[in-house]
C-alpha cells in the first residue's frame, strides 16, 4: 500500500518538476502563455509514448529490442539534458525581451521553434518515468491477490495526488518568494537534473560498449555516501552522483558544468546589455 | 525544426539497436514469486558479461543498481537481460526497485 503510493510519487516527481517549473515560467508573462498549448501537447505526447514503452516492458509488444531499449533510453536522457540546458539559456536570454520579439514578428519563427523543443522536452520527461509507473501500477493491480485491487489502485491515485501537491507547492513557491529568486532556484534545480540525465545517458552508452570507461572506477566513495539508498540515491537521481564513477562520466560531467557556466555567463552579459536602455520592470 | 529532427534521430537510434550481445559469459538471475533473488549472491568474473533476468513472479520488478549502471523494468513473466562491464573486483549491491527489501549482491572475481 504505502509502497505503491511512494513509488508512484517518486516516479512522477521528476516529470512534475520539469513540467511544473516550465509551467510557472510560461505563466509569468502573457507572451509565455502562448507556449502553454505546447506544454500540454508535450504532456499528452509523453503519456502516449509512456504507454508504448510500457507495452514493451510488459512483454506485450516488441517494437524495441533489449538493445534498442538501451539506445532509446540513452537517447532520451541525453536529448532531455541538451533540451533542459537550451531551455534554461533561452529563458534567461528571452525572458525579458520575449514580448518585444513577438511583437517584432521577425523572430517569431525562432520563438516558434523553441516551443517545439519545449514540447519534446516535456514529452521525454513524462515518458521516461511514466512508462515505469504504468508497468508498476498495471502489474501490481493485476497481481493483487491478498489485497483488493481497488485499494491498490486508490494508493496509486493517492501517490499521483501527492505528486500533484508537490507541483502545487512549487507553484506556491513561485508566489511566495520573489520571481528572481524562484527563477534562480528552479534554474539551478533544472541544471542539476540535466547533469543527472547526462550521467544516466552515459551509463547506458557505457553499458552498450560504445563509450570506454577509461578508468573504472576512478574512486570509491561508497564508504562516505552510498548511491543506492537515502541521500546518496536522491543525489544520484537529481544531480548525477556516483559512488563508483567511471572516468568518462567524471570528465563529461565536468565538461558539462564548464559549458553551462560559460553559456550562462555569456547570456548574463547579453541580457545585461539588452536591459540597459530600458530598466527591468519585474 | 531542430527539435523535430532530434526526435526523429531518437526514434531511429532506438529502432537500429539490433541484438548484438552474443558470445558473452552469461549468468542467470531469477526474481522468484516469494520475493527473493535466485541466487542472492551472484559470482561473475571481472570484465564484460551478460546477466539473463527472469521475472518468475506475478508482479512487475525493476532490477536496479547504480554502481552497475543498470535500471531495467520487467513485467510479470518477462525475460530479458543486461550487459555489464565491471573491471574492478569487489561486491556490488543490486535490488528490486519496486520491492526495495529485495536485495542481492554481485560478486566480481578477479580474472585469472
Amino acid at each position: 500500500m504505502e509502497q505503491v503510493l511512494f513509488i508512484v510519487w517518486r516516479e512522477s516527481v521528476e516529470a512534475l518538476l520539469v513540467v511544473g517549473i516550465l509551467y510557472s515560467w510560461l505563466r509569468a508573462t502573457p507572451e509565455g502563455r502562448r507556449g502553454l498549448p505546447y506544454l500540454w501537447g508535450g504532456v499528452a505526447a509523453g503519456l502516449g509514448l509512456a504507454l508504448l514503452l510500457a507495452l514493451v516492458l510488459l512483454g506485450v509488444s516488441s517494437w524495441l529490442s533489449d538493445e534498442g531499449q538501451e539506445w532509446f533510453q540513452a537517447g532520451m536522457a541525453l536529448a532531455a539534458c541538451a533540451l533542459v540546458v537550451q531551455m534554461v539559456v533561452w529563458m534567461k536570454r528571452h525572458g525579458r525581451t520575449l514580448k518585444r520579439e513577438l511583437e517584432g514578428g521577425a523572430r517569431q519563427s525562432v520563438v516558434h521553434d523553441n516551443w517545439w523543443g519545449l514540447l519534446v522536452l516535456v514529452a521525454i520527461a513524462v515518458a521516461r518515468e511514466g512508462s515505469e509507473t504504468v508497468v508498476f501500477l498495471y502489474g501490481t493491480v493485476s497481481a493483487a491477490q491478498a489485497q483488493s485491487p481497488w485499494l491498490l489502485a486508490l494508493a496509486g491515485v493517492a501517490g499521483f495526488a501527492v505528486a500533484l501537491l508537490t507541483f502545487w507547492l512549487l507553484q506556491l513557491g513561485g508566489r511566495l518568494i520573489t520571481w528572481r529568486r524562484f527563477f534562480r532556484l528552479t534554474e539551478a534545480l533544472l541544471l542539476l537534473l540535466a547533469g543527472a540525465l547526462l550521467v544516466g545517458g552515459l551509463d547506458h552508452l557505457i553499458s552498450l560498449g560504445v563509450l570506454p570507461t577509461l578508468v573504472d572506477p576512478v574512486w570509491d566513495s561508497s564508504w562516505l555516501l552510498d548511491d543506492s539508498i537515502g541521500v546518496g540515491k536522491v543525489l544520484a537521481d537529481f544531480a548525477g552522483y556516483r559512488a563508483y564513477p567511471a572516468l568518462t562520466s567524471v570528465l563529461c560531467l565536468a565538461a558539462y558544468w564548464l559549458i553551462v557556466w560559460a553559456l550562462l555567463r555569456r547570456t548574463d552579459r547579453q541580457a545585461a546589455a539588452a536591459a540597459q536602455p530600458r530598466p527591468a520592470t519585474h | 525544426m531542430r527539435a523535430r529532427a532530434l526526435l526523429a534521430a531518437l526514434l531511429l537510434a532506438g529502432a537500429a539497436g539490433a541484438a548484438r550481445a552474443a558470445d558473452l559469459p552469461t549468468f542467470t538471475l531469477t526474481f522468484k514469486p516469494d520475493g527473493t533473488f535466485e541466487p542472492a549472491r551472484l559470482e561473475v568474473p571481472a570484465g564484460r558479461f551478460k546477466i539473463a533476468l527472469i521475472n518468475d513472479s506475478s508482479e512487475p520488478v525493476e532490477f536496479e543498481s547504480i554502481p552497475l549502471r543498470k535500471e531495467k523494468v520487467l513485467g510479470p513473466g518477462v525475460k530479458s537481460f543486461v550487459v555489464i562491464t565491471i573491471s574492478r573486483p569487489g561486491e556490488y549491491p543490486f535490488f528490486d526497485d519496486f520491492h526495495q527489501q529485495v536485495r542481492g549482491t554481485l560478486v566480481v572475481k578477479p580474472q585469472e
